[in-house]
């Protein structure tokens, strides 16, 4: 009786990750990359000094700083290998 | 009104702050007042927002950066040394940094990026603001009388306080859609919940602070705003330019004090044209200055046959500003 009820658990899990598969990923992909592009763009005005363009006043700025540390590299490269800066909003 | 009514009609403004262009008697006032209201009785801190502060001068005392000094009792006295904040401030974030990723050392990137933040500006005014914050937020204090900065800096700092404000409201607006995409991953992916995101919670944090600061300098029951002015034409035309921005910016303006004031009563004595001449232009500028300021003069000060400096100096000047102690 149990392991019946283990096997439908199973079954179940299988077709949600099916299910996932065929609708849910790419939503999920579409969210994380829209998110992705937001972070970067956050940092762009919050951090806008590091590419020469000073958007605010620094002092609170830095109170943000720690909290991107390890995007800064990325974000950096992708600020300077996108055509245009609205491309990263895309 | 006199000054000691403004005072006795409105016990809840707490905030008591004097403005004008600079070298016209701001420090002067701030500190009288102080003295005036600690000899009531109540616990005051005169604190200065001036990277140029002279409290120190007036009160004879060395006191900058070093926290409020009691002057005597009841009467304290704080100037900001906002190099130090800044210093102070830097430090705290390399450390941030190097406990959040167990860092030895600050990546070059960032090193510069905080080296050069700390040389803008307006880090310096930021600094002093946020300090503030940190001064009237304690509530050891019956009163908080600020020396201000000249105009065209108190200005800058209010205009200041309501950009940081609007800024800060986008870019939380910004953060929390930031959240909900992530929030949709994680359900799509049937994660548990999303991490709790730790900007979002330093921005409001900043913007509670901004809050604070801003939210003294235009509440009408608590604060009280004197404007300084002394009669000369170019004087009246920058405070009458002044107030109007002020008042734009909803700070509550409780008042003008005329300083400088050739005794009147000089008048009937012996004295050189030159004197004379100039009490003549001072008697048109104070009609002028009653007229266009009408009803909201508190008090004319004579100028001194000295410079105020030292506590009974200060005490001669709070005896006229108030009428007897």
């Amino acid at each position: 009786m149990a392991d019946k009820k283990e096997k439908k658990r199973g079954m179940l899990d299988g077709f949600k990750s099916v299910l996932y598969g065929m609708a849910g990923h790419d939503m999920a992909r579409y969210a994380l990359k829209t998110r992705g592009s937001m972070e970067h763009l956050f940092i762009l005005i919050t951090m806008g000094d590091l590419l020469g363009i000073p958007i605010l006043p620094p002092y609170y700025s830095l109170r943000l700083l720690p909290y991107v540390v390890p995007q800064i590299s990325t974000w950096k490269r992708r600020m300077l290998r996108e055509k245009d800066l609205t491309d990263a909003l895309a | 009104m006199s000054m000691r009514e403004v005072f006795e009609q409105n016990p809840d403004r707490r905030y008591i702050m004097f403005g004008g262009k600079g070298g016209l008697g701001k420090t002067t006032f701030s500190a009288a007042t102080a003295y005036w209201l600690a000899k009531q009785g109540k616990k005051v801190l005169v604190f200065s927002v001036d990277p140029q502060a002279s409290l120190s001068d007036i009160f004879k005392q060395d006191i900058f950066g070093k926290g409020p000094v009691e002057i005597m009792p009841n009467l304290f006295a704080q100037e900001i040394d906002a190099d130090r904040r800044i210093k102070d401030y830097q430090e705290e974030i390399r450390q941030k940094i190097r406990d959040m990723y167990g860092m030895t050392e600050i990546p070059e990137e960032i090193e510069n990026y905080i080296q050069a933040a700390a040389a803008e500006p307006a880090m310096e005014e930021s600094a002093i603001f946020d300090e503030v914050v940190d001064i009237v937020g304690s509530a050891n204090y019956d009163y908080y009388i600020y020396d201000l900065v000249p105009l065209g800096h108190a200005l800058y700092y209010l205009s200041m306080a309501s950009v940081y404000d609007q800024w800060i409201d986008k870019i939380t607006g910004l953060r929390t859609e930031m959240e909900e995409y992530a929030k949709v991953a994680a359900v799509m992916q049937r994660d548990k919940e999303s991490e709790e995101d730790q900007i979002l919670k330093e921005l409001q944090f900043i913007k509670h602070r901004i809050n604070v600061s801003s939210g003294i300098l235009t509440d009408k029951l608590k604060t009280a705003f004197f404007f300084v002015v002394v009669p000369e034409e170019m004087i009246i035309l920058d405070t009458k330019k002044a107030a109007g921005l002020f008042a734009k910016f909803d700070v509550p303006l409780a008042g003008y004090i005329v300083n400088r004031v050739i005794p009147p009563e000089l008048a009937g004595q012996n004295i050189p044209v030159y004197l004379r001449n100039r009490m003549e232009m001072q008697t048109r500028y104070l009609k002028e200055i009653d007229q266009v300021f009408s009803g909201e003069v508190l008090a004319r000060i004579p100028e001194f046959e000295r410079d105020i400096t030292g506590l009974p100096m200060i005490e001669r000047m709070a005896q006229v500003m108030f009428g007897g102690l």
